[in-house]
């Protein structure tokens, strides 16, 4: 469960303020798939990285099932990236020396799993993404819709709860988007959160709601049926 | 996360960057060899110098006079010191220089006036023939026992017992062949022994230039020396006229000269060991720039603080101390080397070896824990971003 209340961001560009959030405040329940839709800067990737605790807010209330997340210690906020959410980035955001098993095994790594339970889950991953018999290549051996698939497996990697996806087919052709999106749905059946950010409606309606984002604010909540 | 994973990480991404990884060792290897190769050839010479003084025995005293005071003092007078509980025996010698001549072949050579009582305090060994005895010195018999390279110079020959040479127009007939030394300090191998109460009549002089005391032990040296002081004060009533060396004194003057001369060597080759650790702060530095976005990914996926700070450690541990154990190697190459080349036996003692990879793990935390805790404190959000 995500909670957002009346959450601010502002960075300091230079002389000027940028209010990426403004805030906004919205509610995300267990199991949904909702897509956060708004045209570049519109602050959508900031609303992501401070849900997926790798940023912090400036004002506001952000509660992560049901704990105000300034309670959580920075070691705590670790372990909930690491066991609670899976990221999977625009730029796919793998460990270029690393080969895709290796990449896959990395959050597990830092679980402190032991090997036979890493290999068991590694493999798990990158069968589901169709990845098993590429699992020794590097990312620089893979297609664009490979690697995506590689980032999906190293965020299923840790059976998490909530899966945060920012702009997952934005570097990738249409055909391997649709693939992509296709496992999304999928992880969707099996009952994970998704929160997926994109600025691309067909994309976004693959999701069954819907949060429109513009400058900062959430400008129409399709589950609401109208602003909020 | 596990250690293990920890240095197998820290590994890997060392592998990555053979070059520059073997550069940044560059400043810890020379530190080490620079450390331990110094130390250690101290330590070989002072086990050298010490070697030759004890190989004159560890027992002996040896009295010098500077002025003529000595000249009263008789074999008669030693026997009287010799009484003393601490005293083994005390030999009174007297040097000289003399040309010798065998046959058609003359040279220069040490000729020393001595009595039965030398070969046993100075542990002089006879590899032909025998020494002077006490019959000699009774009778002023003209013997001789000459060193090796006395031997062959002179005669040609190892073999010269029976042979005749000539010092200061007398004819002196060989009975005695020195073993050939090993030492440089007391070396005999061009020497000439002849009784003492020949060569005094020989060099019409009757003073010793020097008495050989040795201790019943070495732990009486001390109270030998004692009592050699109280004998020389009365029988000559000056303490400025002689001078008692005291050889394990001189051992132990010598190693602390030493393990000075030890402690200012390895500081200053320690500054190139810290230079060495600059350098591996430098480059774990640019390396913690370079990899800002690795970073981000790790801290994404749920890494630690402390995680990503011990691996950025162990990344600078493993850089220093791989480079101790290197220059340990060329260390332990350079020493085989020099230990043939100068004839003194050196080698790295587990002191240096323990020391050197302690003082470079040391220079890998000290100069890896900012960088390290650079990478560590670096946020989430500002990694990833960093392009």
């Amino acid at each position: 469960m995500i909670e957002l209340l009346n959450i601010r961001k502002t960075y300091q560009m230079g002389e000027t303020e940028v209010h990426a959030l403004d805030g906004v405040t919205a509610t995300i329940g267990d199991g949904e798939f909702v897509a956060v839709i708004g045209p570049s800067g519109s602050g959508k990737s900031t609303l992501m990285n401070i849900i997926g605790c790798l940023d912090l807010a400036d004002e506001g209330e952000y509660r992560l099932n049901g704990r105000l997340i300034d309670d959580y210690t920075e070691r705590q906020l670790s372990e909930i990236r690491n066991r609670e959410i899976g990221f999977i980035f625009q730029q796919f955001n793998l460990l270029p020396r690393l080969t895709a098993y290796q990449n896959v095994e990395l959050p597990l790594i830092y679980q402190g799993l032991p090997m036979a339970e890493r290999k068991k889950r590694v493999m798990e991953s990158l069968e589901k993404v169709g990845l098993a018999n590429r699992m020794h290549h590097r990312p620089n051996e893979l297609s664009g819709g490979q690697q995506q698939r590689v980032a999906i497996a190293r965020a299923l990697s840790t059976h998490p709860t909530l899966i945060l996806a920012d702009e997952p087919t934005g570097n990738l052709d249409s055909h391997s988007g649709r693939e992509i999106m296709n496992i999304l749905k999928e992880l969707h059946k099996e009952g994970r959160s998704i929160v997926l950010i994109t600025h691309d409606h067909d994309i976004a309606s693959m999701a069954s709601r819907q949060l429109t984002i513009r400058d900062g604010r959430i400008e129409h909540d399709s589950a609401a049926g109208g602003a909020s | 996360m596990k250690f293990s994973q920890a240095v197998k990480m820290a590994l890997f991404a060392l592998q990555g960057n053979k070059l520059r990884s073997f550069l940044t060792m560059l400043g810890i290897i020379i530190g080490v060899v620079a450390v331990t190769l110094l130390i250690s050839v101290v330590q070989g010479a002072t086990g050298k110098i010490t070697g030759e003084i004890e190989s004159l025995g560890s027992n002996l005293l040896q009295v010098s006079f500077s002025g003529t005071k000595a000249t009263h003092l008789t074999l008669d007078d030693l026997e009287i010191l010799e009484q003393e509980d601490s005293i083994y025996g005390a030999a009174g010698v007297m040097t000289r220089t003399a040309k010798i001549r065998a046959g058609s072949i003359e040279d220069s050579y040490k000729v020393e006036g001595v009595t039965r009582k030398y070969q046993d305090i100075t542990g002089q060994a006879i590899k032909q023939g025998r020494f002077i005895c006490d019959i000699d010195v009774e009778a002023h018999t003209y013997n001789a026992v000459v060193g090796i390279d006395v031997a062959t110079d002179l005669f040609g020959t190892e073999n010269c017992i029976g042979n005749t040479l000539d010092i200061g127009g007398f004819d002196f007939t060989v009975v005695g062949l020195l073993e050939k030394s090993d030492t440089m300090l007391a070396n005999k191998d061009s020497t000439v022994l002849i009784p003492l109460t020949t060569a005094q009549r020989l060099f019409k002089n009757t003073e010793f230039d020097a008495i050989y005391i040795s201790a019943t032990a070495p732990d009486t040296v001390d109270a030998a020396e004692e009592a050699t002081d109280d004998f020389l004060i009365r029988e000559l009533g000056d303490d400025d006229s002689y001078f008692i060396i005291n050889q394990s004194a001189i051992i132990d003057v010598t190693n602390e000269v030493m393990s000075v001369m030890t402690i200012l060597l390895s500081g200053i080759a320690a500054i190139s060991l810290v230079v060495g650790g600059i350098g591996i702060m430098n480059i774990m530095l640019v390396s913690v720039t370079e990899r800002t976005r690795e970073i981000g990914i790790r801290k994404a996926v749920g890494a630690q603080r402390s995680d990503i700070l011990i691996q950025f450690l162990i990344e600078a541990v493993v850089l220093s101390v791989a480079g101790g154990v290197i220059g340990l190697g060329i260390s332990y190459i350079g020493l085989q080397v020099l230990s043939t080349a100068m004839d003194i036996p050196m080698s790295l003692s587990l002191g240096t070896v323990a020391l050197a990879l302690g003082f470079s793990a040391f220079v890998g935390v000290v100069f890896g824990i900012y960088p390290a805790n650079k990478a560590a404190s670096l946020k989430p959000i500002d990694a990833l971003r960093y392009e």
